[in-house]
């Protein structure tokens, strides 16, 4: 069989057009996309792992229960490599794909605040779960909060330390970066609020492997009790066993990485007896034991935590959000998810306001031998 | 006085571990000219072979550790056949970025084999230390500066007292010569990888205890270790050693009295310090008696 040469352009046309052509006519309908960033490599990938668990879950339940707009929901991933770096690339892929509505952004707030100037020039809605109270206040339209900000972990770890455990003279150890550092800050003002003083503020700098000179510095400033903010499971397990190792005894309010499955696991004794705050706690609501159930079912009983927590409330308040909105103009779902009130997710009750947040409660949790035991929740008004 | 004790154990233990493993970076460097960038993956995938073995397989611990280091024999000589041996003939670039990449294909391959779940691994003894006076000695640093101090022994005695010690000492220093000599050149390089590799692993194995098993663990204890084998002369073992420990109870002392934010800073100023000043390092060997 002879081509003539305008055959030959024509199919050469057709076939380079293709691709292109079929991802068109894909993009047209069958499903509604939503792009998620999560580490799956580096340091983070473990709790990338989680979160990815708990977005499939909702998946399953939202396409189920008939998907956003009638047509199932999909989730697009991005490895972010748990850098900063990373998560802007992955963040870029994403943004360049047209029919992505929505993202999920990091659990991380240094990564957050990486990929938020790139948000802004996209101009869609993403949720996230990074803790940094600035992230939803230096006027960032695109960002909404799935965990409640530190300003209220910080008020909770003063307010539980300084009333129920009778303690005012305190040390702090936190990560250097924008989430400890976010969080100490936080603390540190309730702490002034409840009028304890604070010995000892040690910043650290995250993967360090020795955390010896710290403990001695809390040895030598005669702190009644410990608050923490730690990023990486890890540094907390090493600094507990060195902690206790060195003959602190002192009582230990953390943050949420403090019960988290893995350091729990890593720390194993030198966790026993501690106190955390928990944005996600299995026995605090009917929805946050609902999911739990789930989670176990879908992991082979891995206890869940708030990383798979927030991606499958995120999911669910987006999907609340764009069938409320009827539309994924990004402007209109803003507005839908600014409305939601009541939603009753695995992470509390979310009522948004202006800023991006939606949550304003934690609870308490202590560490029982390695079990996690829900003590109590606290709710702040705003 | 406690204090300053506390922290002189703490850094020399930790300084141990930097030594061990900038022992593998000077032989090969030795051996061969070239940095092995994937020395601290060596610690970090012995680690694993121990978790696969003491932990999932539950074998006894010796056992496990036997395991492991004949796992890393193997893996010292696949690393030589396939990373170092067919760019041999190259100028010391190709052979370097083939060591980055190295590094990156066992921390991924670890990664997808296991999972990114750092890992425990209990310590040598049951007891996790001893209380002298005022000072806590943990146990596993303890073993960690006992091997060392052999290892040491063991390196001097191998490479002054051995035939086959002088011979890998021959084939560092010029191996055109050494292989008119009749040394089996490329047998000599094949056993500095492993040893180098066996070291790497030794290092893991001692340090995950302390450090948790987990993918980036090599890399961390890597970069200090480099950083040692600067200060201490490339291509010096003493100077390693020294290197690290110094390195470490510099970190320790400078984290505790002035900055803990800046404590890698200290090491990296150390060496930048050294470059500036001292390139040669400590011990290091002046170019022109290597040329």
């Amino acid at each position: 069989m002879n081509f003539t040469r305008r055959q030959f352009s024509a199919g050469l046309a057709a076939g380079v057009a293709m691709p292109a052509l079929i991802k068109a006519a894909r993009a047209d309908g069958a499903t509604v996309k939503i792009g998620m960033v999560v580490p799956i490599t580096g340091p983070g990938a473990e709790s990338g792992k989680y979160a990815q668990t708990g977005a499939k879950i909702a998946v399953e339940r939202i396409n189920k229960a008939g998907g956003i707009l009638g047509k199932p929901l999909e989730l697009v991933i991005e490895d972010d490599q748990t850098t900063n770096p990373g998560a802007v690339l992955a963040f870029s892929k994403l943004a360049s794909q047209p029919d992505i509505v929505a993202f999920l952004g990091s659990i991380r707030s240094t990564q957050v605040h990486a990929m938020a100037p790139d948000l802004a020039k996209v101009g869609k809605p993403m949720m996230f779960g990074g803790t940094d109270p600035a992230l939803t206040h230096m006027g960032a339209q695109w960002l909404f909060r799935c965990r409640p900000n530190d300003s209220f972990s910080g008020r909770v770890i003063a307010a539980y330390g300084s009333e129920t455990l009778q303690k005012k003279k305190w040390a702090l150890v936190h990560s250097t970066d924008a989430f400890g550092t976010g969080g100490a800050k936080a603390l540190t003002a309730a702490l002034g609020d409840a009028g304890c003083t604070v010995a000892l503020d040690q910043g650290y700098p995250n993967q360090s492997q020795d955390f010896s000179s710290i403990v001695l510095a809390i040895k030598q400033s005669g702190a009644e009790i410990l608050g923490s903010y730690f990023t990486f499971e890890t540094d907390l397990a090493i600094f507990a066993r060195q902690l206790r190792q060195l003959g602190v005894t002192i009582p230990w309010v953390g943050s949420p990485s403090i019960i988290d499955a893995t350091a729990v696991k890593l720390a194993g004794p030198a966790l026993y007896g501690t106190f955390g705050v928990a944005d996600y706690a299995e026995a605090s609501s009917e929805a946050s034991t609902e999911f739990g159930k789930a989670y176990r079912a879908a992991s082979g009983n891995v206890p869940p935590d708030n990383f798979s927590a927030w991606t499958y409330d995120a999911l669910g308040i987006l999907t609340t959000a764009i069938n409320a909105a009827g539309s994924t103009d990004p402007a209109k779902i803003r507005e839908a998810i600014i409305a939601i009130k009541g939603y009753k997710g695995a992470e509390g009750e979310y009522n948004y306001d202006q800023n991006g947040d939606g949550l304003r409660g934690y609870n308490i949790v202590r560490n029982e031998k390695g079990t996690i035991v829900f003590d109590k929740h606290v709710e702040f008004k705003s | 006085m406690d204090i300053i004790l506390q922290l002189l154990f703490q850094g020399i233990g930790i300084g141990s571990v930097y030594a061990l493993v900038a022992m593998g970076f000077v032989l090969i460097f030795r051996a061969t000219n070239v940095v092995n960038f994937a020395q601290g993956e060596f610690s970090m995938v012995a680690a694993y072979m121990m978790v696969v073995c003491a932990v999932d397989l539950g074998l006894p611990y010796w056992l496990s550790f036997l395991i492991a280091l004949a796992g890393m024999v193997v893996i010292g000589a696949l690393f030589n056949v396939c990373v170092y041996y067919p760019l041999r003939h190259r100028t010391y670039l190709p052979v370097i970025i083939s060591t980055i990449g190295a590094s990156i294909f066992l921390a991924n391959t670890t990664l997808a084999l296991y999972g990114p779940q750092p890992q425990v691994l209990s310590g040598w003894f049951d007891t996790p230390g001893i209380q002298i006076g005022p000072v806590y000695l943990d146990s596993q640093y303890l073993l960690i500066i006992g091997v060392t101090i052999l290892l040491v022994a063991f390196q001097y005695w191998f490479f002054e007292k051995t035939l086959i010690g002088k011979k890998l000492q021959a084939t560092s220093q010029d191996k055109e010569m050494a292989s008119l000599l009749g040394i089996p050149v490329a047998a000599m390089i094949m056993l500095t990888f492993i040893y180098s590799a066996l070291l790497g692993g030794v290092a893991g194995i001692l340090v995950a205890p302390i450090l948790f098993v987990s993918i980036q663990m090599g890399s961390t204890i890597a970069l200090k270790a480099f950083a040692a084998t600067i200060i201490g002369g490339f291509g010096d073992v003493a100077g390693a050693i020294i290197g690290g420990l110094a390195l470490g109870i510099i970190e320790t002392f400078g984290a505790a009295y002035i900055s803990v934010p800046y404590k890698d800073g200290f090491a990296f100023l150390v060496l930048v310090l050294f470059l500036i000043f001292r390139p040669q390092g400590i011990f290091g060997e002046r170019v022109a008696e290597k040329a």
